[in-house]
């Protein structure tokens, strides 16, 4: 069984370039013109806000509950009558 | 379209990298001497290492049409071996003349400790004695921004080095700018874990402008390949640049640094050549 530290040795580096690319992508997005605005107002940056926040929260099934914040909630159409 | 890989390291890649980079329209790459995964024991393995860099590996790329060059020198890992670094140093001057040899490459630090700034120091002299081209190597992730502050004082602070003969490679976002400020060519490395992915190259390309800058693979025995030198093509191109302005990047900088030492054969391709290829 591999312990937790050996998890994270292992894992790290390509945790870092996923952080990297995410702060790359926003920064790509802010040098647009409205990109500012955008970046504090759009609905789906809004979710990955709160998505990161979870990554820290110490709960677990992290993996879970980000895909649940992304999904669609809203109720199935109803049946035809 | 035609490329040109600036830094990739043959000696480790198969011979379907070069049909691979033949389909795609490299046509030329230069290959820095390296460390080769493990410390070699003794100066008498750069002897050999160095032929296969001038002889061999010229003639496997010359097959699929790719003009091969290469670098010589000790890498900054090894370095750290000072006495083993001057034997190796002192095999390269009879070197310097062989036609496949563009200059003094990639010296640079690792984990920039003192014997390693000895070395690299003892290298700029070497370069600076003989006149050649310098490709340098940054240190990888937490060593990065201080090494490569290391490299670019140390230069400055050579009278004799003029910094348009001088290539900083592995340069990420905390590091360009130094490099660039001070009038020295730039390399981006497409080696997405531990350097740069093809997006965020772009957007290098895109923030600090591509003029003096060089897109490499750094292709070597980890995780990397020639592939990344044309998926940061397609980034390139999928964004709205046009293939005149992609030429410029992937084909004519290189040419123009190069191109400084007479022994560089391709030219850089006139603007109306890349138009009358669309």
């Amino acid at each position: 069984m591999t312990s937790a530290q050996g998890t994270l040795d292992q894992y790290f580096l390509e945790m870092r370039m996923r952080c990297l690319s995410l702060a790359a992508d926003l920064d790509r997005i802010q040098r647009q013109p409205g990109g500012s605005a955008l970046i504090q107002g759009d609905p789906n940056l809004q979710l990955l806000r709160q998505a990161i926040g979870l990554l820290f929260d110490g709960q677990a099934d992290r993996a879970q509950r980000v895909l649940e914040l992304f999904s669609d909630k809203t109720p199935p159409p109803k049946a035809s009558p | 379209m035609k490329l040109i890989d600036p830094h990739i390291h043959c000696v480790s890649r198969t011979t379907d990298d070069y049909q691979f980079m033949a389909r795609c329209g490299v046509v030329g790459v230069s290959e820095p001497a390296f460390w080769a995964g493990f410390d070699r024991s003794s100066a008498d393995s750069f002897s050999d290492y160095f032929r296969q860099l001038m002889e061999f590996e010229p003639q496997r790329a010359a097959r699929y049409g790719i003009d091969h060059y290469c670098w010589l020198c000790i890498n900054a890992k090894e370095a750290e071996n000072v006495t083993l670094s001057r034997q190796v140093i002192a095999l390269i001057p009879p070197l310097l003349k062989h036609p496949r040899v563009l200059g003094i490459g990639e010296i640079g630090l690792n984990k920039n400790t003192r014997n390693e700034i000895t070395v690299f120091e003892e290298q700029v002299d070497l370069a600076a004695r003989h006149d050649q081209l310098i490709l340098i190597h940054t240190p990888h992730l937490v060593d990065k921004h201080k090494g490569t502050s290391i490299i670019v004082n140390i230069l400055k602070n050579d009278r004799r080095i003029k910094p348009e003969r001088v290539l900083i490679d592995h340069c990420e976002e905390h590091t360009l700018r130094l490099a660039k400020a001070a009038g020295f060519w730039c390399g981006l490395t497409i080696y997405p874990i531990t350097k740069a992915t093809p997006q965020r190259a772009v957007d290098m390309l895109e923030t600090f402008g591509a003029d003096r800058t060089c897109v490499n693979s750094a292709s070597d025995w980890g995780e990397s390949g020639p592939h990344m030198l044309v998926d940061t093509l397609l980034e390139f191109r999928r964004r709205g640049h046009t293939e005149e302005e992609a030429t410029q990047v992937f084909y004519n900088n290189p040419c123009r640094f190069f191109g400084q030492n007479p022994k560089w054969k391709l030219k850089a391709a006139a603007v109306d050549e890349v138009r009358g290829s669309q």
